[in-house]
């Protein structure tokens, strides 16, 4: 084994201080253990960077193993001459398990390869959801990819213009909440779209994301191109006994949750009744009892998660589709938009294939470069995009308020039994 | 037009288009300019498999991905290697 250089970093090491777990402390801890030089020349390239306030990583080139597209995301780094240990520190997406649950021994084994094939460093997980593996060099890659399918029955996530890895929260798994099988639909769209999710295909990313209830734990209305959110349509379910004792103290608000300060007894009108969006319930406090207007609800689950034991939701449980969430590039960031308000669906989520493809497909063909879906919703309009290209009928659920805007130009085909419009029959009345 | 003829008539479209100068790697949207005629999907299917034939190759900006020639153009790798050469 060569000698190990190692760098002198005390900006860097400034990091170790301080009660939270430091990155710096991990990386050089596991650099000694295994004498591994791509650890020591990161952290020195992180103090270089530190010292010239800029950064020395390029990105680009390198897509992936051979037939894919994308689970590989190139990174050079500027310094090879410093710092020749991570010339190449390409990133690797391997795709996460529905919810995250994994088996100790594969972990053991991802990680064993990982200390033989890369830098060792792993990040558990990456904004996508999939197990980030940092840095290795374009000589390893095949051989990891071989390892990973072949050995260990992982497989790759997506990067570049692919569908990206899909992502769930913990539903049934843990979560007394869950209105409809994230890991099952999961499991079922990223089988399904195995295609789109290692072959670029799209202007640019596609996501999909799904969440058990409105709670929205994986934030799929912030992050997602199509986002799945549990919903139901029945009435919350009221214990009124258990809101009564929350309201005479004998329950903890919020589970317990914020009780590191003392926020004085709880007040229901101030932080139930009040904070409801749609200001559909009201306490009685002569009767002691809560009414909810059912009708007038629209799910964000406030109430349910500040009395757990009080409320719960309806039983006529599904899914919520909502389209077009982004970050910044061309546009700036946006939250998605209702397509679907219900549907029960179940395996193998046919009607939804079909609903994705028919987006995906307009999207190839329109779509500008690096315009997302809700970009190119936004360029086209809501309304032309559900008529013209979903073939939906424009409902209440799609629109946040009524328009105030009183110039509605209307086509033809639109309105019942349409017109003819004989201009100079209008202009013998009306002259120009 | 057998899917044979189809990949050739896309590989001899990119080759025309990066000869032509300006880019040497293009972006899908790029490639469905040069061939409106063939189906979005359609299309992404061929280039992929022009790929796993070997006579296209990946290239990523990191965030996207573009098609290129074998050979056509500087890669990221090449372009580094030609640093050091130097």
């Amino acid at each position: 084994m060569s000698e190990i250089k190692k760098h002198d970093t005390p900006m860097v090491d400034e990091l170790k201080k301080g009660p939270w777990p430091s990155f710096v402390d991990d990386i050089y801890t596991y650099a000694e253990k295994h004498k591994k030089q791509a650890c020591f020349d990161i952290m020195g390239l992180l103090e270089l960077s530190y010292i010239h306030k800029e950064t020395h990583w390029k990105h680009g080139g390198i897509v992936g193993v051979f037939g894919y597209g994308g689970g590989v995301i190139g990174r050079y780094c500027d310094q090879q001459e410093k710092f020749p240990a991570i010339w190449a520190f390409h990133t690797l997406r391997v795709h996460q398990t529905g919810a995250k649950w994994y088996h100790t021994s594969a972990l053991r084994k991802l990680c064993d390869m990982w200390d033989h094939r890369g830098s060792g460093i792993v990040n558990f997980h990456g904004s996508t959801g999939d197990i980030i593996l940092l840095g290795t060099v374009t000589e390893q890659l095949e051989p990891i990819f071989f390892d990973l399918t072949h050995q260990l029955n992982w497989d790759l996530g997506g990067s570049g213009s692919n569908m990206r890895t899909p992502a769930c929260c913990m539903g049934y798994s843990l979560c007394e909440w869950c209105l409809y099988d994230v890991q099952e639909m999961d499991y079922e769209l990223s089988m399904a779209f195995q295609d789109e999710l290692h072959r670029p295909a799209f202007p640019y990313k596609f996501k999909l994301k799904f969440s058990g209830c409105p709670l929205d734990c994986v934030a799929a209305v912030a992050r997602a191109d199509l986002s799945f959110i549990g919903i139901w349509r029945d009435n919350i379910r009221i214990d009124q006994e258990a809101v009564r004792a929350y309201v005479n103290g004998e329950l903890p608000p919020n589970s317990g949750a914020f009780s590191d300060r003392d926020w004085g007894p709880f007040d229901i009108k101030k932080e139930v009744i009040d904070f409801c969006p749609t200001q559909c319930m009201y306490w009685d406090e002569k009767e002691q009892k809560l009414y909810i207007n059912d009708q007038e609800c629209n799910k964000c689950m406030h109430c349910i998660a500040v009395m757990p034991e009080a409320l719960k939701p309806g039983t006529d449980t599904g899914v919520c589709i909502l389209i077009g969430s982004k970050s910044v590039i061309l546009e700036g960031a946006q939250l998605s938009t209702v397509l679907v308000p219900f549907i029960k669906t179940e395996p193998p989520y046919d009607e939804i294939k079909e609903l994705v493809y028919k987006i995906w497909d307009h999207w190839m063909e329109v779509g500008k470069m690096r315009e997302r879906v809700g970009e190119l919703i936004q360029r086209i309009g809501l309304n032309r995009y559900l008529i013209d290209v979903l073939g939906i009928e424009p409902i209440p659920q799609h629109i946040l308020m009524p328009r105030v805007d009183p110039y509605i130009f209307w086509r033809e085909e639109e309105v019942p039994g349409g017109w003819t419009r004989d201009i100079v029959e209008f202009r013998k009345r009306h002259p120009a | 037009m057998t899917k044979e003829e189809l990949k050739d008539k896309v590989y001899k479209a990119i080759e025309e288009k990066i000869k032509k100068g300006g880019k040497s790697k293009l972006n899908i949207k790029d490639i469905q300019r040069e061939l409106p005629d063939i189906n979005p999907r359609e299309l992404k299917n061929l280039c992929n498999e022009l790929v796993r034939e070997g006579r296209l190759e990946y290239f990523s900006s990191g965030s996207t991905v573009m098609y290129g020639i074998p050979g056509m153009g500087i890669g990221v790798e090449t372009a580094f290697k030609r640093e050091e050469e130097e």
